[in-house]
């Protein structure tokens, strides 16, 4: 299964764009690390218990009622590039 | 000893008597750092100046009898994946190498509450991701017992300034063993808590469902004292615990099981000598020592390796150039986020995000992550049935002592494997303890693990603290041959 890696799809759905050296040394990279996985994929393992939390617990939601959080400008504060009061990104489409 | 060895409870002590003041020794800690950082790089940035004017406020209240808490004036290093308002938060990526944060984390917060002071922000493996802190952005820590060895990771530098005497004690995060590992590698007690216990809130975010925040300290006291300081419901944390009783194990006369998957093949024979050791020590006082299999430890590294980077593949997709962080121009917005994770992002922090979306992609999906929760689901079945006879849990932390700087950064399967004995009580949430308990024939820091039940943190840090006093480690590391 390793070897069918199509690491430029793989990168194209985490939206990092690779070179042509990063390319081969991943795809080997990765391909070493499923390998290891063999073991765990092929285990007969019950259908009907997975774990997401590892205490199994529901998660504990927080009210909704507004309270104290960042300012408009804190928020702003980090931003690569914003104009009036707003995040600024290139154009979606060419 | 010298004051930044001291047990917190002593140095408190001293304030509150007057022998000493919290201004003087966040002076003392501040030389020792002007001495071994030049070595070993464990800040990646000192707020000495900063914070000189809350130490002196720290005096005052001392003089007045109106302490805050017993953290009041003691100096304590910050992981940089932890917000605090201000202050920049790396994560050792250049991908944040600008980034303010306006806020701070929890834990954060319920520190400065209790009057604690910050030295400085400590390095890591970038996002935490890794074992040595070879994979920092910024170059890594070194060993505070060799400097041509690395002090683990991820919270390296958090450890080696603990165990440098550059801090009085440190927060590290724990994924996988980042907070235990380091700790074994630099000689000093590193305890990741249960599973939500501590607020992530603030927390930089690697793997949800196993990060967890805990203290890096000299003793166990320290360790307890810092852990209850900073525990409790949390709302902006939708994981965090709301407290839950558990039955909890035996102090005297308990019965502790030798993980058997954790005594073979790939741990050295240093390691296990350790705990034969420390379980003699044990046996003699009346506690009862058995083998114990948990089978599915063997696979632990697996479910890891699918289930951490599936959550970072997820988390990491924040990083997008938006909102913080560095950018670099695209001409149009999907172009500039490949280029922005392109640039931002180093070699180790890409490979986790790939495997984890080729792990959650179409078709894959079912044979690995999902394979990968329902071992995760089996595993913690083991360790539930298991406590059901014993109370507590022994292994190695580490299989070896710590290995030299590009041992294993060429083979990276190696390198996951420094985490096998950690990485189980992530899966499961337990609390698990590293204590230092020796050292290996090359003199260099060993210690064991100690895992119990979830939700018994407080009785597993006073196990611990009887058996650090049974084991009474006293060395401490002569920094290059410079600083005694």
């Amino acid at each position: 299964m390793a070897d069918k890696i199509d690491i430029k799809n793989v990168a194209k759905l985490a939206s990092i764009k690779l070179n042509q050296e990063e390319e081969d040394r991943l795809k080997n990279d990765l391909s070493m690390i499923i390998e290891h996985f063999d073991a765990l994929s092929k285990m007969d393992l019950p259908d009907d218990k997975i774990s997401i939390h590892p205490l199994g617990m529901s998660l504990n939601l927080a009210e909704d009622i507004a309270s104290k959080s960042l300012t408009h400008k804190e928020a702003l504060s980090n931003a690569p590039e914003s104009k009036d009061g707003q995040f600024v990104v290139p154009p979606s489409l060419d | 000893m010298s004051n930044y060895k001291l047990p917190i409870s002593k140095i408190n002590q001293l304030f509150k008597n007057k022998e000493l003041k919290p201004s003087e020794l966040y002076a003392e800690t501040f030389e020792r750092a002007a001495i071994t950082e030049s070595i070993i790089h464990g800040h990646l940035e000192l707020f000495q100046e900063e914070n000189l004017k809350k130490a002196l406020n720290s005096d005052k209240r001392y003089e007045k009898g109106k302490n805050l808490g017993t953290l009041d004036g003691i100096p304590i290093a910050i992981k940089d994946n932890i917000n605090i308002s201000g202050y920049a938060t790396t994560c050792s990526s250049k991908m944040l190498s600008n980034y303010i944060s306006p806020y701070d984390a929890t834990v954060i917060t319920r520190l400065k509450n209790e009057g604690a002071l910050f030295t400085g922000k400590t390095n890591l493996d970038e996002f935490a991701m890794g074992s040595s802190t070879e994979n920092s952005a910024f170059g890594p820590t070194k060993n505070p017992w060799d400097s041509s060895r690395v002090p683990g990771g991820s919270s390296g530098g958090s450890a080696a300034v603990v165990s440098a005497g550059s801090a009085i004690a440190s927060l590290g995060s724990d994924t996988g063993g980042s907070i235990r590992q380091p700790a074994s590698f630099c000689g000093v007690v590193g305890f990741k808590p249960t599973y939500g216990t501590v607020s992530r809130f603030g927390l930089v975010a690697f793997a949800s469902s196993l990060d967890q925040i805990g203290p890096i300290t000299n003793h166990v006291e320290d360790a307890r004292l810092i852990f209850n300081s900073m525990k409790g419901h949390d709302p902006r944390d939708a994981t965090s615990l709301i407290e839950s009783k558990a039955k909890q194990p035996k102090l005297k006369n308990a019965k502790i099981g030798i993980i058997k998957e954790l005594m073979e093949d790939g741990i050295s024979e240093d390691a296990k000598k350790e705990v034969h050791k420390v379980a003699k020590l044990l046996e003699a006082e009346g506690h009862e020592i058995i083998e114990v299999s948990l089978p599915l430890t063997k696979m632990s590294i697996s479910i890891y390796y699918l289930i951490a980077p599936a959550e970072c593949s997820a988390n990491l997709s924040r990083f997008d150039g938006v909102r913080y962080g560095n950018r670099v121009s695209g001409s149009t917005s999907s172009e500039m986020m490949e280029l922005t994770r392109a640039n931002g992002f180093g070699p180790e922090v890409k490979k986790r995000i790939l495997l984890g979306t080729y792990a959650l992609s179409a078709g894959y999906y079912d044979a690995y992550y999902g394979q990968a929760l329902k071992a995760r689901a089996m595993m913690k079945k083991e360790f539930t049935d298991i406590y059901e006879d014993v109370d507590y849990l022994i292994s190695p932390t580490t299989p070896s002592d710590p290995f030299k700087f590009g041992e294993k950064s060429d083979n990276q399967l190696e390198m996951y494997m420094s985490d096998l004995c950690t990485i189980p009580a992530n899966l499961v949430g337990m609390p698990a303890i590293s204590i230092p308990t020796g050292l290996s024939s090359q003199g260099l820091p060993l210690s064991v693990q100690i895992m119990s039940p979830s939700n018994t943190d407080n009785t597993l840090l006073d196990f611990s603290e009887s058996l650090e006093s049974l084991v009474a480690f006293t060395e401490e590391p002569v920094i290059n041959g410079v600083v005694s």
